[in-house]
């Protein structure tokens, strides 16, 4: 227990002001936890290590977390990774129940992230070890399995998957990147859009393009009436107030959803968005009633919430165990081990202990931290949708804008980029097109380009997708089951809408 | 660019199906999935037009003979009008400030001016344009919400910070 | 003698930064905040370390903010372009030129469409391994095993620095063995961890790497999936030694010299060794202000004169490399004359 000696009071206060910070990160559409890691990474030079570590870790908690608030009360997904949190959080907030939202939310995060502390804890190694197994066909299979939730999100299936596909479309404009193995070329594009679009567009301004401006031009059409701020949904908990309760019968999703999202944070390369899709699928395909996830169902808030902060462990798990980054988070992390001098690889844990054991006892206190700040923020926190529209909406573009152009380190194309996704989402919904399952085409088309190409360019050969390893006919089984729930929930809610009509 | 790629599979899977084998061309790859799904979205597209269409025709006749109808609701029609004011002088007011906003930028480099510069205006003039009951109460609210958020905005991210901003 | 000469001029620098540094700040309007945009996206990668480590030395040394930004090559480029007055600068290596070499789109000639600045550091770890298991225990055995006609798949990421050595290499077969090159196959593929992946999933023979990312793979026992082995690091010789004795992680600097020419050679072109060190410089708007550029090789040479830039450095296992503006230049214009012929040689 000699690690003990580098918890002092400061190791404490560095994690508890990371993750607030990280909170307000996360909070803010367009900033991520990547960002926060990003910009508070020079701070570190002036730490030692551990002291580094610790903020960096509450930093990442933090973002991760933070995500929910704009998810839940605007519809508008704060990180990537809380997109899924706004089918159901939304729909909440617009009974009243923001606040429950927000509660739930928190708690199945706490959960998620203390899960993934603990496995990432007891098993980091032999888990890594299993995901080299994954190669690019299973990680292929893994994308699929994921793409598969469009079909369960779709109002329509056929508009949905065309909506999807499209999104995966979008995703592959610009050049064919070399930094993924590709040949560089450009495809999907015209000479005189090259200076723009040479690396396509970033998910990120898209994102909060499509669910941010896109929102704001859907009310200015309706002329931002205050319906919100008057009549019953003034107050804030209006609807079920929270409790603990809600967790009844949960036991098992937020066990699925937490070690889903470890798992996809553990494979490099997936990225963390696909973990909260995936569990948000399995959800709704295991649900007694998959008819209310979409509408307010706290089932998907948490199936959502706890995947996305399950992401936090994993992701650590190959950065620690080989090396590698989980997720772009992560990522940056690595730079704080070598401007110190570390080395991560295989090797890491056994070397390092003392700093292994601080990591853990920071990333457990920064879960704590979070629950506790934002639970009791919360009350504060919720007031955000008495603001009147007419002072709110324009703070909010102002905040897109200021996320999308510091996404990639200021580049004024992506700030375009969030009007023109605005727009097509605007006009898009209004032909049929659905968003949530073009953004998650958009998410993952990129991946499964390259896990697919890179499969057939290694294999030669269709069949290897089936025959490459157990791996592969497992995930198969898993799709194959996906795709048959969702096919049966549609016809079981057509039949139910039948009987009403 | 070199395109030697190799096929290490091809001896071992020979025996397998030659109708799956599929060889790619690394200088053409980049073609190669944006292909297949330029395929899907044309079925996709047919299918669509297959079942929504008669639907969608059904619904446009049905719409003409409401119009024709001179008892259409009129209350129906208040909430689905389209607030063009609003909608376009958001556009107007979004494309002006995206546009301006570099530029600006550039005469203070590196300082993120140009950010909090051109936020201030399109803030108040948005908000101006979205409220519904100007009084001076609202003047107050939201000119001091235009200074104060981008304000703060600005100080905290570019200056505390450090982050990039125009 | 090329190191005495960079010593002259690093000391030549730092007279005369000290008899004009009073001067210069006054007729020459460096930019308040000073912003360098860096050929990569990655703020974990060493592109990035390397700048925050010369930005922090130039802000301290100037009195001026200087920040980072991960912007990546083809939007640096396009930044770099539009911003001639000095406010914009952008820091990159080589992957600058041989993505121009190799044709990859969005990269141009330097040379002709910027100002190359100086060069302020090396990472010498760009390596080539093999699975701990590997037959081939030195990179003359994979040259021999492609003569022999077997065939050698080489996971690199397509169009640059991870290329140039599988290109030197093939080149060096096709030179010793001609015909013989086209057994050395390369495997495209992405990110360090897809490399490792191909290895470890026999996808691959050998790959590219790095020191600093895989030589902890090199300490696992041989029955571990994961375990490695290098056979050539493509770094100078001269590059190596000045690492810290205790070379890297569990690898000594005496035995990372074993994988670097002499001991393993790779043939430029039948005398002489190829070799390649990842070299870290500015990149300048052409029509900026030659007096910024003076100002700024000032600046760095007063730097490197203290000498503490290059402990920092060392910490990070960079290796300090001060070339001031027009020796760097001219130094990287000659390098990459030699790959061209390379690449062009294997086309």
């Amino acid at each position: 227990m000699e690690f003990l000696s580098y918890l002092s009071p400061m190791f404490f206060a560095l994690v508890g002001f990371g993750v607030i910070v990280g909170i307000i990160f996360g909070a803010i559409p367009g900033m991520t936890a990547t960002m926060a890691v990003a910009v508070c990474l020079p701070m570190t030079y002036a730490l030692d290590l551990i002291n580094g570590l610790a903020l960096l870790l509450g930093l990442y908690v933090g973002g991760i977390s933070g995500g929910l608030v704009p998810a839940i009360l605007l519809k508008i997904p704060g990180t990537p990774s809380s997109i899924t949190t706004t089918f159901d959080g939304y729909p909440m907030t617009q009974k009243g129940e923001g606040e429950r939202a927000l509660k739930t939310g928190i708690t199945a995060s706490l959960f998620g992230g203390i899960f993934s502390a603990v496995i990432l804890f007891l098993f980091a190694p032999s888990l890594a070890d299993f995901a080299i197994k994954f190669s690019y066909v299973e990680k292929f299979l893994i994308i699929l399995f994921a793409l598969t939730v469009i079909a369960s999100l779709s109002r329509n299936l056929l508009l949905g998957i065309f909506s999807g596909v499209l999104g995966v479309w979008f995703s592959l404009i610009g050049s064919y990147d070399i930094s993924y193995g590709g040949n560089g070329e450009y495809r999907l594009m015209t000479d005189a859009m090259v200076p723009y679009l040479e690396s396509g567009f970033s998910l990120l301004p898209v994102l909060i393009g499509l669910f941010g401006l896109g929102t704001i031009m859907q009310e200015a059409e309706k002329g931002i009436r205050e319906e919100v701020g008057k009549g019953k949904k003034l107050d804030l908990n209006g609807g079920t107030p929270f409790s603990f309760s809600v967790f009844k019968g949960e036991m098992i999703n937020l066990i699925r959803s937490s070690s889903l999202g470890t798992f996809v944070g553990m494979l490099p390369g997936v990225g963390g968005s696909a973990a909260s899709v995936l569990s948000y699928t399995q959800q709704k395909n295991f649900s007694k009633h998959p008819e209310k996830l979409g509408k307010g169902a706290p089932e998907g808030v948490i199936a959502s919430e706890a995947a996305n902060n399950g992401l936090t462990g994993g992701a650590l798990i190959p950065l620690l165990s080989l090396g590698i980054p989980g997720d772009s988070t992560t990522a940056v992390l690595i730079g704080a081990f070598t401007l110190q001098g570390i080395q991560l690889g295989p090797l890491f844990i056994g070397n390092n202990l003392d700093t292994w054991n601080t990591m853990m006892v920071a990333l457990l206190f920064a879960n704590l931290v979070m629950f506790f700040v934002m639970f009791f923020a919360i009350r504060t926190i919720v007031k955000v949708i008495t603001i009147p529209k007419y002072l709110l909406y324009p703070g909010i573009i102002m905040m897109c804008v200021v996320g999308a152009y510091a996404i990639n380190f200021g580049i004024m194309f992506d700030v375009w980029t969030l009007l023109f996704f605005g727009l097509f989402g605007y006009l898009g919904q209004k032909v049929g097109l659905e968003v949530a399952p073009f953004i998650i085409g958009f998410i993952l088309g990129k991946q499964a380009e390259v896990y697919f190409v890179k499969s057939l360019e290694s294999f030669g050969s269709l069949t290897i997708f089936f025959t490459k390893s157990p791996i592969a006919m497992v995930l198969w089984v898993l799709i194959l089951i996906s795709v048959v729930f969702s096919i049966y929930g549609m016809i079981k809610q057509k039949k139910n809408n039948n009987k009403h009509a | 660019m070199p395109c030697q790629q190799d096929h290490p599979g091809e001896t071992a899977m020979a025996d397998g199906s030659s109708l799956f084998k599929v060889s790619i061309d690394f200088d053409q790859s980049h073609l190669f999935f944006p292909n297949i799904i330029h395929w899907i979205l044309l079925i996709l597209a047919l299918l669509i037009a297959l079942t929504e269409g008669p639907k969608v025709l059904r619904k446009m006749r049905a719409r003409a003979e409401e119009n024709r109808g001179p008892e259409a609701s009129g209350e129906k029609d208040q909430t689905r009008k389209i607030d063009w004011l609003r909608l376009l002088g958001m556009l107007v007011l979004t494309i002006l400030y995206f546009y301006v906003m570099e530029p600006v930028g550039e005469i203070f480099p590196n300082t993120g001016l140009g950010f909090l510069l051109t936020s201030i205006p399109f803030m108040f003039l948005l908000s101006t344009l979205f409220v519904h009951t100007p009084g001076r109460r609202e003047f107050i609210t939201i000119t001091l919400s235009s200074i104060i958020s981008p304000t703060v905005a600005w100080y905290v991210l570019a200056q505390m910070f450090n982050i990039t901003l125009p | 003698m090329k190191f005495l000469k960079s010593g002259l001029a690093v000391a030549m620098a730092a007279f005369m930064g000290l008899a004009a540094s009073q001067a210069s700040a006054a007729d020459v309007e460096l930019a308040k905040n000073l912003r360098i945009v860096i050929g990569s996206k990655s703020t974990g990668g060493d592109t990035y370390q390397n700048s925050a480590i010369v930005a922090q030395a130039l802000a301290d040394k100037l009195g001026i903010n200087v920040k980072v930004d991960a912007v990546g090559s083809s939007a640096a480029f396009k930044t770099l372009r539009r911003i001639s007055n000095g406010s914009t600068i952008m820091i990159f290596h080589d992957q600058s030129y041989l993505g121009y070499l190799y044709g990859v789109k969005g990269y141009f000639n330097i040379f002709e469409d910027f100002t190359v600045g100086p060069t302020v550091a090396i990472n010498p770890g760009n390596s080539y391994l093999v699975p701990k298991s590997s037959p081939y225990q030195s990179i003359e055995d994979i040259i021999q095993a492609c003569a022999s006609d077997k065939k050698i798949r080489v996971a690199i990421q397509p169009g640059g620095v991870s290329e140039i050595g599988f290109s030197a290499l093939k080149n060096a077969i096709k030179l010793r063995y001609p015909g013989k090159e086209a057994n050395l196959v390369a495997v495209n593929t992405g990110s360090q961890s897809d490399k490792n992946q191909l290895l470890f999933d026999g996808q691959a023979d050998l790959i590219n790497g790095s020191v600093q990312a895989n030589e902890q793979y090199t300490q696992l026992p041989a029955e571990d999936q994961k375990a490695m082995r290098f056979v050539w690091l493509t770094a100078r010789p001269e590059t190596i030694k000045q690492t810290k004795p205790e070379g890297f992680g569990d690898t000594s600097q005496e035995h990372l010299l074993d994988f670097v020419s002499p001991k393993a050679s790779v043939t430029q072109d039948g005398e002489k060794d190829f070799t390649f060190d990842k070299e870290f410089f500015f990149i300048y708007n052409k029509k900026m202000d030659p007096a910024i550029v003076d100002a700024l090789d000032e600046a760095l040479g007063e730097i490197y004169a203290e000498g503490k830039i290059q402990e920092t450095q060392k910490k990070s296992f960079f290796i300090p490399n001060f070339k001031p503006s027009a020796e760097a230049a001219a130094y990287l214009k000659d390098k990459m004359g030699q790959y061209e012929v390379i690449i062009d040689s294997i086309k």
